[in-house]
């Protein structure tokens, strides 16, 4: 790399390979931190395997003035760490990528055509402390890539502070050996490399966050009183998030806690002991992946049929089956909508940014209260396990909604023709009292019911329940979050998408656009869907359905709800190979259905 | 009229109609647990039933209806009740159950209800059969049965009592639904109790396992019940003095709300604090092909569910939305804790 070299700053993308176990996730966050702090515009794709130690790990860094936080179309600069994937990781890199790497693994770099610099990084971190050297040495890369890049040594110090809180040894150990690194990058490497980041002013308000841990607060302010859950990837850190919150924020007077956390013995347990929750008068909720939900279902369609209120959060990974679990996609929504024998229809909340993984986070109990049903959240690993950024969480807008519970003989007595199934309000959702308040017992089941709640096998009083169920949740249609659309004059060409896909959508309409074509966008954030979603559909010529499934499930959700004459102009473009979204691959499926289509 | 100790008359505590088999067991046992909650006193409104799938299960629609109630997934009644009374531990849960519905489909559940010791009455209605779905074998019933059309039994029945005591239950019984009187003070004694209380009874399939040679008919538990004590509930609203003393050696446990336990020896000793003699007595008896009833494993002194949960003192659906909501100043001190402020 002679000559003058043209300057690159925040518009790149790092790859990082090293094996899991070894601690990089810390000095990859130690990166991701700094730069953020520097304002620089950056996201970060931790793709992990399915182990506890040994197997390979990739983080992606992504820099973009524009904002993009898709995982890029290919690796700027590379890191080499694990000697397992060296030879196809830099088999794949495309010409011009910089190549950083630990010579300690004694692997070649036979790629004449990339600038590489190497550094014995394991050797090194003997030298600070022989035992830790295996964690220690992927410090050096983040020294490395400081000074080729042009990060601060002071932001570093303090987001290696804020990753080892309090470990005043592993700080400054961490400190020395990315220093060291630094140090060695600057004596040894003489060619500088194009890429650079460079400061921008930082909103102060931001910082970044994992979805899940934004959902466990977000239920907290949402007043859960029972969380059950059965450990899996990719939800587990929203449990521990909200255990972990607990003590702090919800502490009563006496000293008690006013929520019970509850390990269960498996997910069909976990929702049971929802739908108990729920019935006792209490704010229940579980998290789990795409199995656990699977186990759930029975409990699901007693949920609905029932009309017992419950959260549960399904954060998305990879099937069928056991799938690749720490890969993500977006294929549970429409088990989700449906679960359970019979006819089944549920409310599932689908947030795409932290914001809103707090906000649904407690509007869900509201929702289920509301409606007497089971809400789902629906995210994915992208959005709960990697760092988003956030401005900060706002404060609920609206008191709890306790929905039409009867407390007193006094609200019992002004309700006129009570039954617990009776829709008395013309909106399909009845009344409700409470174990323990005497007011009209009964024996709730999952068996066929008439309005006063007695066992019922009356074809028409079957008839007449499934048939109000069904008027409750249309009904809800507009209670619950209408889509984010951004129209274009023209309303040409719509692109409905939701979820985690908010996080490339930028980056996909602007390749959309530089290809001249002009395209409206519409994330739908609920199913049912919002009456606004037909409204962006009936005035577009085209609509494509965006998402990360094989199937087009969000496609085949609308084609079945929509008025028949909208159902010509949708179009599916999904896609799904556990990997965050490339902006690329699907903005190159979208113009390819365009053409198929004209 | 004969009103008990709140002043409420029994009819307060009865059901709908059963339209199970007439002469059915799980009849006498639901006039069982009407006559103990009438005879405690508890108030109707203060009991939750709770139960699963199956014949068993449809029987809280048959007592108590002045409670709520749920009749949930089958074996899926322990997590149900788990998350309820979780939310709110002041309601007294009364729990039906059968044998398929505890023993094969919902042991998982069962088994792990008693491990956190959740503050139920867990009574299993155990008939040795699928009765709904007419006569299938259950996991209790005893190997080398034969239904009058079917083939045998080869498998070894699961014990539930053995079970619970193996998992550290805090009140383990057996009982034989034909035995009103030890059953009723058996149920009395369960809903005093804190912590799981695990009623095992003998309740015959009239319809499908009445046979004499299956070892759940009535005429087969008659002759083979081996009782190890005769027992008395005494509450602790009734002063002890009052009750008389039995001519024979006898015990007296205390529980913890104030009421006694007499349990009077018949025949040979039994130290119901001890879980290997009552692991003995049950496999002693299953040796002679008999039924071993009566208070078989009790301890007072485990901690319950919500106990180790360290839950605040108030049932958590009672709480204010300005108790279960921090407020606005916290989650700005939280936004500023995450900006590194």
């Amino acid at each position: 790399m002679h000559g003058k070299m043209e300057r690159i700053c925040n518009d790149f993308t790092i790859n990082i390979a090293t094996a899991n176990g070894t601690g990089s996730q810390s000095s990859n966050l130690i990166i991701l931190n700094s730069m953020f702090q520097m304002g620089v515009p950056v996201s970060g794709k931790n793709l992990f395997p399915s182990n506890i130690s040994g197997l390979p790990t990739w983080f992606i860094i992504r820099a973009s003035d524009k904002g993009y936080q898709s995982p890029g179309d290919n690796a700027h600069i590379q890191v080499l760490m694990n000697k397992d994937t060296w030879a196809k990781d830099l088999e794949s890199l495309e010409p011009g990528t910089i190549v950083i790497y630990n010579e300690n693994v004694k692997l070649p770099v036979d790629r004449d055509d990339c600038p590489s610099f190497g550094m014995p990084m394991t050797k090194m971190a003997r030298g600070i402390n022989p035992k830790l050297a295996r964690l220690m040495c992927n410090m050096y890369y983040v020294g490395a890539l400081a000074h080729l890049l042009g990060i601060e040594q002071d932001v570093l110090e303090t987001a290696v502070a804020g990753q080892f809180k309090g470990k005043e040894k592993a700080i400054e150990l961490n400190i020395r050996a990315i220093t060291e690194g630094r140090d060695y990058a600057a004596e040894n490497w003489v060619d500088g490399i194009p890429y650079c980041v460079e400061s921008r002013v930082k909103d102060p308000n931001s910082f970044l966050i994992e979805g899940n841990e934004a959902i466990a607060l977000g239920s907290i302010f949402g007043g859960i009183n029972m969380l059950s859950w059965y450990p899996i990837t990719p939800s587990s850190s929203l449990a521990e998030g909200v255990i972990k919150w607990l003590p702090e924020l919800r502490e009563a007077d006496d000293g008690g806690s006013t929520c019970a956390v509850i390990q269960a013995e498996d997910e069909l347990a976990a929702a049971g002991m929802v739908i108990g929750a729920g019935w006792a008068g209490g704010r229940g909720m579980t998290c789990t992946s795409g199995p656990g939900i699977s186990l759930m279902s029975e409990f699901i369609g007693l949920s609905y049929f029932a009309e017992v209120p419950g959260v549960i959060w399904d954060v998305n990974r990879v099937g069928p089956s056991t799938g690749l679990p720490t890969r993500t996609q977006q294929a549970d929504l429409t088990m989700l909508y449906e679960a359970s024998h019979g006819d089944t229809q549920h409310i599932v909340l689908i947030p795409g940014t932290v914001d809103e993984c707090f906000e649904y986070g407690w509007k869900a109990f509201d929702y289920a209260e509301r409606l007497q049903t089971m809400v789902f959240g629906f995210t994915d690993l992208d959005l709960g396990m990697n760092y988003w950024s956030t401005s900060g969480f706002e404060y609920p807008d609206s008191p709890m909604d306790r929905g039409k519970v009867l407390r007193s003989q006094k609200e019992m007595d002004a309700v006129e023709n009570y039954g617990r199934y009776r829709d008395v309000d013309g909106d399909g959702i009845p009344y409700r009292t409470l174990p323990g308040s005497g007011l009209d017992p009964i024996l709730y089941r999952g068996t066929g019911h008439d309005e006063d709640g007695i066992y019922s096998e009356d074809p028409e009083v079957y008839n007449a329940t499934i048939s109000r169920l069904k008027r409750k949740i249309e009904g809800a249609r507009d209670l619950l979050p209408a889509p984010v659309v951004r129209d274009e004059e023209e309303q040409h060409i719509g692109v409905i998408y939701y979820g985690s896909m908010e996080n490339s959508i930028a980056e996909i309409d602007d390749m959309l656009e530089s290809t001249g074509l002009s395209v409206s966008t519409c994330r739908v954030r609920a199913l049912p869907y919002h009456s606004e979603v037909e409204d962006f559909i009936e005035r577009h010529d085209k609509v494509i359905v965006l998402e990360i499934n094989r199937d087009g499930q969000m496609y085949g959700i609308l084609r079945k709800e929509l008025p028949a004459h909208l159902v010509p102009k949708m179009h599916s473009v999904a896609y799904t190979d556990g990997i965050p979204p490339r902006a690329r691959v699907y903005a190159d499926m979208i113009l390819e259905a365009l053409e198929v289509i004209a | 009229m004969k009103l008990n100790v709140i002043d409420l008359e029994k009819s307060e505590y009865t059901g709908g109609k059963s339209s199970l088999c007439p002469g059915c067991g799980h009849d006498q046992i639901s006039n069982v647990i009407i006559q103990a909650a009438w005879e405690n006193g508890i108030r109707p409104e203060g009991i939750a039933k709770m139960s699963g799938i199956g014949c068993s299960s449809k029987t809280p629609a048959y007592f108590l209806g002045k409670s709520h109630g749920f009749n949930t997934v089958h074996g899926r009644m322990p997590s149900v009740t788990t998350g309820a009374s979780m939310v709110n531990k002041s309601l007294s849960f009364i729990a039906v159950s059968g044998d398929g519905d505890t023993a094969s489909i919902g042991i998982g559940q069962f088994v792990h209800a008693i491990r956190r010791n959740l503050d139920m009455v867990y009574i299993i209605e155990n008939n040795g059969v699928y009765g709904l779905t007419k006569g299938q074998y259950s996991a209790t019933v005893e190997k080398g049965s034969t239904k009058k059309k079917g083939t045998m039994n080869e498998q070894p029945p699961i014990d539930l009592c053995a079970m619970a005591i193996n998992l550290g239950c805090s009140f383990v019984a057996r009982s034989f639904s034909g035995s009103k009187k030890q059953l009723t003070a058996l149920i009395r004694a369960a809903m005093g109790h804190r912590g799981m209380a695990v009623i095992d009874v003998i309740s015959p399939c009239v319809t499908f396992a009445n046979n004499d040679e299956s070892y759940k008919s009535y005429n087969y538990v008659k002759e083979n019940d081996e009782v190890l004590h005769l027992i008395d509930y005494i509450p602790h609203f009734t002063p002890i003095e009052e009750v008389d003393i039995p001519e024979g050696e006898y015990d007296d446990i205390q529980m913890f709300d104030g009421s006694t336990l007499r349990l009077e020896t018949v025949g040979r000793e039994h130290d119901p604090s001890d879980p290997v003699s009552a692991l003995a007595a049950i496999h002693q008896a299953e040796k002679e092909d008999k039924h071993v009833t009566g208070l078989l494993y009790y301890d007072d002194g485990m901690q319950t569910a919500d106990e180790s949960l360290e839950l605040t003192s108030t049932p958590l659906s009672e709480l204010s939305e300005h108790e279960l909501r921090p407020s606005s100043d916290t989650l700005d001190k939280i936004n500023s804790g995450f900006r590194g402020n």
